[in-house]
């Protein structure tokens, strides 16, 4: 047998432990500490980038567009047309972030002499857009902040998509859309984009100066106005019919906006049989009022609770409001958590329930399945039921 | 008001699956124990992550020495012993293995009968006749040497005990999985291929990779089949962290180690980049000893030289390369039939496979998983959820910069959908519904590994587990300080993880009884 011939060989073990001795014996002392990988991961994804706010312009009766560059010697990162950035915001004592889609395009955050990304924000509606407002009527150039980007899968994915886009846009929801037509504008995004804007009346409508100013046939920017009989134009919503009469072909639909359009668009697409991997929707923030949300618990009397949070083996105690989300309870006691997305779908604010009951939206849940199962939660979509523990990291 | 106490017996750098390990088993012996993980989640590379609302597993193909519930192999027993509950489901098959150009489709599945025989040796004889016995010997062997491994992995023994005890394992340790087949054994080149097709779960060519290791995973998989957790690789993780926390661990996530402080050398804590100095008289450490003796140890003047060489000299393994898709049919609508495939479209080489590694892109040797096949309820109906890899050599990588990422990333993914696609007949580029990719800057972005590795250090010759375990006492360079993931002892996987960080625990346990004489 063959076997009898080979393996007679006891000294193996001792041979291959000299061979390792002496390979470690080998090793440089001196050797330079390398390693392009994680400086290239470290440039996609920088844990933070200070920023300042070098131009604000209005780009509607109601709507800024805010132009930042990186501070500090940071560079700002490479993104794709539809990603978000997520800027820390300080308003008095409550410490919070907020997402927003970026409307430049990424060419312009990574040439030039002075690389730059953009956002525009429209001035909430009293009542419904605490921060929107704040920003709005605040921020100004010179002013400085911690960002965090990039963020989100709404882009352009070639592999996936066609390369026919059309999106149905809605209100604020419009600025992925002009990052991705200056971006084809450019010459560096290779598809076909046709946006349906819907809006009430014209003067709700953002950066369209700047959309109308975009040059390249691959680009067509239609307004839709629901509001106005006497508009010139395309009239009413977003329905099958519009979006059937500007699609040809293969299509992929991009679908950003307020909620309710979500809703009313699925709609429209499921009535020409659009397959689900051609729809790709951007999440949608956190419900305006979550009673209302599928599942809440019934004759639930909006109350105030104590909420116990855990870093560490401190515990604090706060209040929490069983209308808001942990996130916001966090913050306005000024207890530093990281959000990102605030639609429950990232898990950036993930962080655990040791005692309590609590509401998740079916809508957005973002968590894994065994995240569930452990009682964990998304500090930015869970809902207190009970008087509540919650852990959270130490930041 | 503080977050941390004052000082811990150990600090667990990494609440991946080996400091989990390492921490449970610590924590049982009732050690006061923190784990401080950069991420926001437990497990490390054991991890999933939620497209539009779908799970998607990110890493793990199957997982071994698991077993079935009535024969559990010894990771089974290790967690059942710790108290992890983990709904385990069986992968069907071991493995397909399609080779065109060699004209081989076949299909293996584990069991051993207790006559000494294996089903791969009957399904190999069916298509390859006149094979049956020799395979039926190596495997045989394999386990025989397994078994020694097992034996070693809780004990220690004399040369003497080893020579009479595990002659099969000792008289194979000097040499390569391809030496001892090509000369102990009488097996065609195409069932040498057949019996290499799992090469890739280690990461090195059969004409490097020590028999020792190759016996290992062999006997391991063939014996009790693989497995995978019914939520993904997220609830081994997320079970062992809910462990960890009941057996008393401190688990704090989001906080990046930054320094490992050492005086007179032995350790004494860590700083973090929050800037929280912590105390403690022991570190298990993820981070690769590359990164750990050039930037985390302060002062660098407690680096002694050897341990610079030590991490200068380790060869490092591989990084991935992988394609995670949901696809809008169900898998038999897109003809895949089986839950893992090994294709190549050159002659079966697993030499060349591996040098191709150097490369960006182009890779002829792809695993594709679809884990309908093992997990029908974690994929949505009518879909299939599909992932494509290749275990590429970070040297690839090195000169990617920021701003060709992308197009690299889609270019090469598109060549590997391409390639399945092919011996499919199917264009799956037609059917994607969701995509990501992982890159070795995905792990480098997640994980922090050095250069994006994911098994730690080759299982070369010149790096035998034999070899490491004759000497790993001696490469505690700085005393208190334990290495904990697949950098370490037994190198990569998650299965042997999880036993890298009970050797991890083991090795502290031994210290803090000699230190306290």
């Amino acid at each position: 047998m063959k076997i009898n011939g080979f393996l007679k060989d006891v000294l193996g073990s001792s041979r291959v432990v000299k061979a390792r001795r002496e390979l470690i014996k080998s090793g440089s002392e001196t050797a330079v500490f390398r390693d392009p990988i994680n400086d290239v991961a470290r440039e996609l994804h920088p844990d933070v980038t200070h920023v300042k706010v070098t131009k604000v312009e209005d780009v509607s009766p109601t709507a800024r567009k805010y132009t930042f560059e990186a501070d500090q010697g940071d560079i700002l990162p490479p993104f794709q047309c539809g990603q978000y950035v997520s800027i820390d915001l300080q308003i008095g004592d409550t410490l919070t972030t907020r997402p927003y889609s970026i409307c430049s395009a990424p060419f312009e955050a990574r040439t030039g002499e002075h690389p730059f990304f953009e956002i525009t924000v429209r001035n909430g509606k009293p009542g419904t857009g605490y921060v929107s407002c704040w920003f709005y009527e605040n921020v100004k150039a010179g002013d400085t902040f911690t960002a965090h980007l990039p963020f989100g899968q709404f882009y352009y994915e070639p592999l996936r998509d066609s390369h026919n886009v059309v999106a149905l846009a809605g209100g604020s929801g419009i600025t992925p859309f002009y990052s991705m037509a200056k971006e084809i504008e450019h010459g560096t995004l290779d598809i076909n984009l046709t946006i349906l804007y819907g809006s009430v009346s014209t003067k709700d409508i953002i950066l369209e100066k700047q959309l109308k100013a975009v040059k390249s046939d691959k680009v067509r920017f239609i307004n839709v106005i629901s509001g106005d009989e006497a508009y010139d134009g395309e009239k009413g919503f977003l329905t099958a019919e519009l979006i059937k009469k500007y699609s040809e072909g293969d299509t992929t639909y991009f679908v950003c906006g307020p909620l309710a359009m979500y809703h009313f668009v699925k709609g429209e697409l499921d009535k020409l049989d659009v397959p689900s991997k051609r729809i790709r929707m951007e999440v949608f923030g956190a419900p305006r009022d979550i009673t209302a949300a599928e599942g809440y618990p019934q004759d639930f009397n909006p109350q105030t609770f104590r909420l116990h949070v855990m870093r560490g083996i401190q515990e604090d105690i706060i209040e929490a409001s069983s209308l808001e989300p942990f996130a916001v309870a966090l913050e306005r006691a000024g207890i530093k958590n990281r959000t990102r997305c605030r639609s429950g779908a990232c898990g950036y604010c993930r962080c655990q329930v040791l005692d309590g009951d609590v509401f998740v939206p079916a809508e957005g849940d973002g968590r894994r399945m065994a995240d569930k199962e452990f009682g964990f939660v998304h500090a930015c979509s869970a809902y207190p039921l009970t008087e509540c523990t919650i852990r959270i990291p130490i930041l | 008001m503080a977050f941390y106490k004052d000082k811990y017996d150990v600090i667990v750098i990494g609440g991946a699956l080996a400091g989990m390990s390492c921490a449970m088993k610590l924590a049982s012996e009732g050690k006061s124990v923190l784990i401080l993980e950069r991420h926001n989640l437990p497990g490390g590379l054991a991890t999933s992550f939620v497209r539009s609302g779908i799970e998607m597993e990110a890493t793990l193909h199957e997982m071994m020495s698991i077993g079935p519930e009535e024969r559990p192999l010894f990771i089974r027993e290790y967690l059942d012993e710790m108290g992890v509950r983990i709904n385990w489901l069986r992968v069907p098959e071991a493995y397909r293995l399609l080779s065109p150009k060699d004209s081989i489709d076949i299909i293996i599945h584990p069991g051993r009968r207790d006559d000494g025989t294996w089903i791969a040796a009957d399904e190999i004889e069916a298509q390859y006749p006149g094979s049956r016995d020799e395979v039926n010997r190596l495997l045989e062997t394999c386990k025989s040497v397994y078994e020694s491994v097992l034996f070693l992995n809780e004990h220690t023994a004399s040369k003497l005990t080893l020579l009479l005890k595990h002659e099969p394992l000792t008289k194979t340790a000097g040499y390569s999985a391809q030496e001892v087949m090509d000369k102990a054994f009488n097996l065609s080149d195409d069932v040498k291929h057949i019996l290499s097709a799992y090469w890739i779960y280690v990461g090195q060519p059969i004409s490097t990779l020590p028999f020792t290791i190759y016996s290992f995973l062999m006997a391991d998989y063939l014996l009790g089949g693989s497995f995978v957790a019914k939520g993904f690789s997220h609830e081994m993780s997320a079970a062992m962290a809910h462990r960890c926390e009941e057996l008393g661990v401190q688990f704090e996530y989001c906080q990046d180690v930054e320094k490992i402080l050492v005086r007179n050398n032995h350790v004494y804590g860590v700083r973090t980049k929050r800037g929280d100095e912590i105390h403690c008289d022991y570190v298990a450490s993820a981070p690769y000893p590359n990164v750990v003796y050039a930037k985390m140890i302060e002062p660098q003047s407690e680096v002694p030289a050897m341990a610079r060489k030590y991490a200068d000299a380790m060869p490092l393994g591989v990084t991935t390369f992988s394609v995670v898709m949901q696809l809008d049919k169900r898998p038999e609508e897109l003809n895949i039939n089986d839950y893992s495939v090994f294709s190549s479209n050159i002659p079966f080489d697993t030499d060349v496979f591996w040098k191709q590694g150097k490369q960006l892109g182009n890779w002829s040797n792809l695993t594709t998983i679809c884990l309908n096949y093992a997990n029908p309820d974690a994929v949505p109906e009518g879909k299939t959820s599909l992932s494509i890899t290749f275990l590429p050599l970070a040297d690839a990588f090195m000169n990617i910069t920021a701003d060709e990422y992308q197009d690299m990333k889609r270019r090469i993914a598109k060549q590997m959908i391409e390639q399945v696609s092919e011996y499919l007949g199917v264009d799956l580029l037609e059917h994607i519904e969701e995509i990501e990719i992982e890159s070795p800057m995905t792990i480098a972005h997640y994980a922090k590994a050095y250069r994006g590795g994911i098994y730690g250090y080759q299982h070369s010759m010149n790096n035998s587990v034999v070899a490491r375990l004759e000497d790993v006492e001696k490469e505690m360079w700085i005393k208190g300080l334990v290495g904990c993931a697949s950098h370490q002892l037994v190198g990569d996987g998650m299965a042997c993880n999880i036993n890298n960080g009970k050797i991890a625990a083991k090795m502290i346990l031994e210290e803090m009884k000699k230190e306290a004489k």
